[in-house]
């Protein structure tokens, strides 16, 4: 008897170039904003932060706070990534 | 581009070409064995204890629950401050720490069996099997058309995979929001703002993560999948296929004695092939694809038994031992690991146990520097805040040090504060008129009215005329 068991699989379209690098910008710069928002707010209290200033109403709670504080941090750290892939791809072939 | 231009072109074929490899749906098989079983009681482990934690009481409260709206977080009897900040760094660090000494030590073990990547896509492929049936089936479900059977199929995963991702996201959510109350909210369809936000958020990470991403997040995504190998040397544990003992490879027929054939003992069963979660064959050596699940070595362990051949022909070993060398255990690179490790994990918990059960903070009074009173004395008045980072309440008094004939008018008053909660009062402090000139620096110290302790002593500027 010989052993065999059929090795074929399902061809489907996976992530292309787009979807990857959407991928490598995101969650580096997630990682990064987490981090980020973790010690930012530690030592500040976002309610105190937002006070006298145009941010107090939308910065009620401190809840709104962090996640305000967190995506604000995403944003950025998502546009560093976003360069920096934009910076290798284009590069110069050497 | 139209035909007519087309024939014109130059004989050069235009081609378009893809950076990467098209992806194909990998469906692992289902494997069973010893490593298999030791990542199901990992998953149950660390999965109960994120599903269970949030549910354990201490105390009258939640036992674990990160309060951010108050600042504060409990750990069992532990409470932490944003004062505190320091040991979430200590953690952070310490879990770094870790990963660097079990990678230089046993290879990608955090992939294989604590990563929740891992570790939730593993749960998802059970109930995937549950419901679509074992590896054939389910390629066979691929390709098939949309029969009502399908449908049915796939209309009853997503919804038991969006059911537990949504439990997954209020379990994540009910440990920054009292899980009772939020479970409450949830029943009564009364969830707002930001708890239900996060619960979306997390429960749809959850469920694209383990759902459909899978291994493509380890393949394109982990950092750490990238530079594990810089921890990794010839004494690392490492999963591999025994080449010398496996080639050439090849079908044959049962009991037929390899070395007569002319072959190894790999009988190209491809089964190794079909377990493998990130879909790579681990007979073309170390990948960095590969995450060390072990699958590949229950599934050749189990074909090597059926075959009478002995088991290992893929196995955890070292570069070293698959060239005949002695593997060291300790050496410099693990030694290093394993003595800072504990060296911050001591200085941690010296940390935590000597940690201030109070704090203070002295504000100076803003509208005046100074003032005389009727008795010929100087006076300041300054604002106090004081912090009880116990969970009981304690009575607090405050002594001056530092500045001579100082007093605190009405003498020191003898402050309740409640457990975990801050007390803010005033106090002003006199001293007669001639024995103070300028700006000088006292002492207030906080004593705890129980035991008699100086807690903490805290700087603070007394003004007189020059």
């Amino acid at each position: 008897m010989t052993i065999h068991l059929p090795t074929d699989e399902v061809p489907s379209k996976g992530w292309n170039r787009v979807g990857r690098d959407v991928a490598m910008v995101l969650w580096p710069s997630f990682l990064a904003a987490a981090v980020q928002t973790m010690v930012f707010f530690a030592i500040f209290d976002p309610v105190y932060l937002g006070e006298g200033t145009a941010l107090a109403e939308i910065i009620s709670s401190h809840n709104a706070g962090y996640a305000l504080g967190f995506f604000f941090f995403w944003a950025f750290t998502t546009l560093a990534s976003a360069l920096t892939v934009y910076l290798v791809r284009t590069e110069a072939a050497q | 581009m139209t035909a007519s231009d087309e024939s014109h072109s130059s004989p050069v074929k235009e081609e378009v070409v893809s950076f990467y490899a098209k992806h194909e749906k990998i469906h692992p098989r289902e494997v069973s064995g010893r490593f298999s079983r030791l990542r199901r009681i990992a998953v149950f482990a660390l999965l109960g204890l994120f599903y269970l934690v949030p549910w354990l009481s201490w105390d009258g409260r939640q036992a674990v629950l990160f309060d951010l709206p108050a600042r504060k977080f409990y750990i069992w009897g532990l409470v932490l401050w944003p004062q505190d900040f320091i040991f979430l760094t200590w953690l952070l660090v310490l879990l770094g720490l870790s990963l660097f000494f079990f990678t230089a030590l046993a290879g990608r073990l955090w992939c294989g069996y604590a990563c929740p990547q891992t570790v939730w896509t593993e749960v998802f492929l059970w109930m995937e099997r549950w419901i679509e049936g074992d590896r054939n089936r389910r390629i066979k479900l691929e390709r098939a058309g949309w029969t009502p059977e399908k449908i049915r199929k796939k209309v009853a995963k997503h919804a038991v995979w969006i059911a537990f991702s949504l439990w997954t996201g209020i379990s994540f959510v009910g440990f920054f929001v009292p899980i009772g109350t939020l479970i409450h909210d949830v029943a009564r369809g009364d969830v707002s703002g930001w708890p239900l936000f996060w619960t979306l958020f997390y429960g749809g990470a959850t469920y694209a993560n383990a759902g459909f991403m899978r291994e493509q997040v380890c393949k394109y995504m982990c950092p750490y999948a990238r530079f594990q190998s810089a921890m990794f040397d010839r004494d690392t544990l490492i999963i591999t296929y025994d080449q010398k003992r496996g080639e050439p490879r090849g079908a044959r027929a049962r009991g037929g004695d390899p070395a007569l054939l002319g072959l190894g003992d790999c009988v190209d069963c491809t089964v190794c092939v079909q377990v493998c979660p990130t879909g790579i064959d681990i007979r073309n050596g170390l990948q960095y694809e590969c995450i060390a699940c072990a699958a590949c070595i229950d599934a050749c362990d189990t074909v090597m038994d059926k075959v009478g051949y002995p088991r290992g022909l893929i196995r955890y070993t070292t570069q070293h031992a698959l060239d005949g060398r002695k593997t060291h255990i300790f050496r410099g690179r693990t030694l290093v690991y394993a003595s800072l490790l504990m060296l911050i994990f001591l200085a941690g918990v010296v940390g935590l146990i000597h940690r201030k059960t109070a704090d203070l903070d002295i504000i100076r009074d803003r509208n005046a520097l100074y003032r005389e009173t009727n008795n010929d004395e100087i006076e300041n008045v300054y604002l106090l805040r004081i912090l009880n980072k116990q969970m009981q309440s304690r009575t607090f008094s405050l002594a001056i040090e530092g500045l001579d004939y100082a007093r605190i008018d009405g003498g020191s008053p003898h402050w309740l504060v409640n457990g975990g909660e801050v007390y803010t009062t005033a106090i002003r402090i006199d001293v007669p008129s001639g024995k103070i000139h300028g700006g000088q620096t006292l002492r207030l110290v906080l004593i705890d009215d129980s035991t008699g302790k100086r807690l903490l002593a805290e700087k603070a500027r007394f003004i007189a005329p020059p």
